[in-house]
Order: C-alpha cells, then structure tokens, then sequence
C-alpha cells in the first residue's frame, strides 16, 4: 500500500474521514495516523459532512461516496453562501485518469481546499483506494465462504435423503452425486438441489 | 459490450421511464443488456459519468452542461439523448399555510412570504437537490416572482431528495424545491405545505433526461436501443389505469425492483392531484426541447458566459434530434 510520506518539516496537513462504515472509518484513520505529518479526524455519527467541515477546517476530505451528504460539499464553491473561509473542491487529477477511475470505481474521492497540491493529496487518495479495495476483497471473501458453506449443507441434507431412500451409507451416497456430476458435467451442488427438488414434488400430494 | 449496460439514477417518482424499461424488458427487448444503479446523490451521477463506472443516467439538463463543461474538475462530454419527463418539482415550506391554496406572484406572495417567515423566526433555510439542478432555477424564480432575494434573504442548502423528509423532521431545513415524491410526502405528512412548484414558475419545463458520455452516443446501436426502449416505456405511462400499478411497483423495496417510494405520494404525482405538481411523460421523440431559459438564468448566475451559452444551445438542440430506428429488427 502507498503510504502518505510526506515532509515533515512542513505544518500537518488537516484530513477529515467522512466515511459511514465505522470499521473501515477507524481503519482509515488508523494507517493515515502512522504518518506524523497527518492530523486525522473522522466526521462524528449524526454530524453532516458540511458542518464537520465548517468545524474541522480539513485540508483534505476523503469521502466515502456511498455518503448521501456529499453533494452538499460539492455546492460550496457555487453557492458561496453561506462562505467557507477556505471553500474546498473536488480533487481531480486531469494527468492520472487511472487514478481517478480507480477511485470512482472503488468507492472513494476526495476534497481538497483549492491551495493544496496535488502532490498532498494523491497518497492520501491511494491510501484510501487501497484500503477500500481490501474491504471489498474481504467481502467477497466473505460472501465465498458463506456461499460455500451453504452448498455444503445442500449436499449434506440430499446425501442424508438419499441415503433414507435407498438405504446406502453416506459414502456411496456421495459416490452417486459425484458420479451424476461428472456425467452431466455439473457442479455436485446443481445435481443435489435437483435431486431435494424432485423429491419435494414427489412428496407433495 | 461485456458488461451490461449501467444506467444511474435517484429513487425519484420520474425514474419511472427506466424503471419500467428495465423491469418489463424492454430494453432486454430491444438488445441491451442493463443494470439500474439506484445512487444515494446526483454528485454520484455526475461523477459515474465522467469516471465511466455508469454509461447513461436520468439527470437534469443544468448538472449535465455542467459536468459538460469540465466544472466537475474533468472536462466530459455528456449528452442528453432523450428527454423523458416535464416539471414535477415542489416547492415545499415548514409548517402552515398562511394563505389557501399556492402562493399568487407580486406582494399577495411577498406578504404570505413575510407572515410565514415570521413564524421560523430565523432566516429561512431552503433546499435544493444540487447545485446545478433545475429544482436550484425554479426556487430562484419562484422566490424572485415574489420579491424574495435568494442570495440575502435565505439560506441555500443542498441535499439528496429523499433527505427533506427527515431533514424537516429534524428541523434543519425549512423547505426547498424537490423533485417528485418526495414534496407531496411532505405534504401528505404534514411536515410542510405546497406553496407553489415547475406549473406556477415554468409550466412543462424539460426536468429528466437520459444523459450518456460521448463515446456512448456514438454507438449508435446502443442510442437507437436506448430511445426506442424508452419510446415503449412511455405508453404504460400515459394510461390512467396503470397509474396504481406503477405506483405500487415503485413503492417496492430496491431488492423487488422498485425504489421504495412512499406509494400515495408517488401516485398524487403521476396525476397531479391535491399536494403535488404532475409529472409529464414525454409522448415523441425528436420534439425540439425549450433549454433557453434554463440557458438565460444559467447566464445570469456567471455560471457560464456567452460562449459557453451558445456551444449548450446547439448541443442540446442537436443531441436530442436522433432520429428513431425506423426499422428495429436491424439493431437486434
């Protein structure tokens, strides 16, 4: 993962998390944190985006874009009512489109007060992509298992029908489903889904 | 296309044109493979655009030019390729009407205006669904035609439509101009009350249209299926007896492919009944669409200058002359 290294020399760099995943907030928080060169503050449940940032004075924003309140956010600079001392935009990198796409396409942008450059702002960009890929990877691995888990139980249940019903041990029971699988050349869950199905109806009057 | 085609847009009573398209198979229909991307805010639309995570959205025509024009920080061209619906939009305030019925224009209005301001005893905080949003014009007008200044004499907030309802609950706004429901369900909530809307300010004016990137407006087998899916979803929508049906399917959790609209209000909205202004569904493509005004007051915030005005003008004029496939069985 890029890590925000930036000169320490310089005054910290003001960055507000506006993130409505609370673990992912605190995750965030925590790797932009092992950077001394960072001041991190997350947007308190309940507070908008518009009055945290009316509070906090950030130089940068990283916004979760699952947040509704963003569009508030993205109005100060038009509006300029009522005036944000230091009015911030939306940060676009013209000369990295993968950035940009990369981020979009994660979840994630950010805002920045117009002074900053974009040599601040883009680890802080990285930092939150890759953060939120690993969320995503970890969902989905999550879903894979739950989703594994499920399958087995299915074979489970039809091995133990099928074991009733033609009085077999569970070994042969399952040499039968996997021998069905590799003839019609399907998955051994398809083979007992359809095998529970068709005892369901013959079991319905 | 590898993936199917991702349309964005809001939970707003007039998504109904995709919705329908995409839930009675009409795009399937007509070749297309799509996938509805409901969006928690038009930012997120705007940016899908730009940034290629959606290839088409319902919007409205000022966000478009806006994003056109590289205010979003990227310069992307975007194209209205069908308009899809007119008017609709409520202007909403806190509490009791001070009169019966919508506000009248001139001092009439300007008083009524007074005696409700006298009851918030703040100034007045209005929303407005986004920035570059007709919902922002409207207001202004309907502000301006009762002598209410809206850079002194209120408070400009910005938030998602279906916000207001718990916004106004809360008390952190005092109305705003909304698109349809979510006005009328603050009505029929007794949150709020109905002081005027798109009929008393700009009668039909062009609020949704189907916004694609440039690269997908040249392909021209995707726009073609596109405008004539939606050419098929606007008949259901213009028969008064499918109006509950419609309402009812809208009303629907997003995981039974509705949007989860409050059903009573959504169905005041297809027909205009008492607290809430119609929604207008388009009847025919092609239809020269009136964008001047739009242009004029866009002009006179300095939100772009002459040059701009007239590179707007002809590309929405000139977009939205695609001709229909007359011969449909060329494009499956």
């Amino acid at each position: 993962m890029d890590k925000p290294a930036l000169s320490s020399a310089r005054a910290p760099i003001n960055v507000l998390v506006a993130d409505a995943n609370p673990r992912r907030a605190k995750a965030l928080s925590d790797t932009l944190r092992a950077d001394p060169s960072l001041h991190v503050q997350s947007v308190p449940v309940g507070m908008s985006l518009i009055d945290a940032v009316h509070q906090y004075y950030p130089d940068v924003v990283l916004v979760d874009m699952a947040r509704a309140d963003r569009d508030a956010l993205d109005s100060v600079r038009a509006l300029s009512v009522p005036a944000l001392e230091r009015p911030i935009a939306l940060f676009v990198d013209e000369d990295d489109v993968n950035l940009m796409e990369t981020a979009f396409d994660t979840g994630v942008c950010s805002y920045n007060v117009l002074d900053a450059p974009p040599d601040d702002v883009k680890p802080l960009l990285r930092a939150a992509i890759a953060l939120y890929a690993r969320f995503q990877r970890t969902r989905a691995e999550l879903n894979a298992a739950q989703q594994e888990i499920e399958e087995r139980k299915i074979i489970d249940q039809a091995k133990k029908l099928f074991m009733k019903n033609e009085k077999t041990n569970e070994m042969q029971a399952y040499r039968w489903f996997r021998g069905r699988a590799m003839q019609t050349s399907q998955r051994i869950v398809t083979i007992a889904m359809q095998y529970l199905a068709a005892q369901q109806k013959s079991d319905s009057p | 296309m590898t993936r199917p085609l991702r349309i964005g847009l809001l939970r707003l009573s007039d998504s109904a044109p995709v919705m329908i398209a995409h839930n009675a198979g009409l795009f399937a229909h007509h070749g297309l493979e799509t996938e509805l991307v409901v969006s928690p805010s038009w930012a997120n639309i705007a940016d899908g655009l730009v940034w290629k995570t959606l290839d088409a959205a319902i919007m409205f025509a000022p966000l478009a030019m806006m994003t056109s024009l590289g205010r979003r920080g990227h310069t992307s061209s975007l194209k209205p390729l069908k308009t899809l619906s007119y008017g609709g939009n409520t202007v909403i305030l806190r509490g009791n009407n001070p009169l019966t019925g919508l506000w009248p224009v001139g001092e009439e209005g300007r008083e009524a205006f007074e005696k409700w301001r006298a009851t918030i005893g703040r100034r007045p905080r209005l929303s407005v669904v986004h920035m570059y949003s007709t919902h922002f014009l409207i207001l202004k007008r309907f502000l301006l035609s009762i002598g209410v200044h809206m850079e002194h004499d209120v408070e400009i907030q910005v938030m998602p439509p279906p916000d207001i309802i718990n916004a106004l609950i809360e008390g952190s706004v005092d109305g705003g101009c909304v698109g349809p429901p979510w006005g009328t369900e603050a009505c029929l909530r007794n949150l709020a009350f109905l002081a005027g809307g798109s009929e008393t300010v700009m009668p039909r004016h062009i609020e949704k249209q189907l916004v694609v990137p440039e690269v997908v407006y040249d392909n021209h087998h995707v726009c073609h299926a596109l405008v004539s899916a939606l050419d098929d979803a606007m008949l259901p929508l213009h028969a008064v007896e499918n109006r509950q049906s419609i309402a009812h399917d809208l009303s629907a959790s997003l995981e039974n492919k509705g949007l989860d609209l409050p059903e009573e209000a959504t169905l005041r909205a297809l027909s205009g009944e008492d607290m809430a202004e119609r929604t207008y569904y388009m009847r025919a493509s092609g239809k020269k669409e009136n964008v001047t005004w739009m242009l004029d007051d866009m002009l006179g915030l300095d939100w772009i200058d002459k040059e701009e005005y007239k590179i707007l003008e002809t590309k929405w004029n000139a977009s939205l002359s695609v001709p229909r496939s007359t011969n449909l069985e060329t494009f499956k």
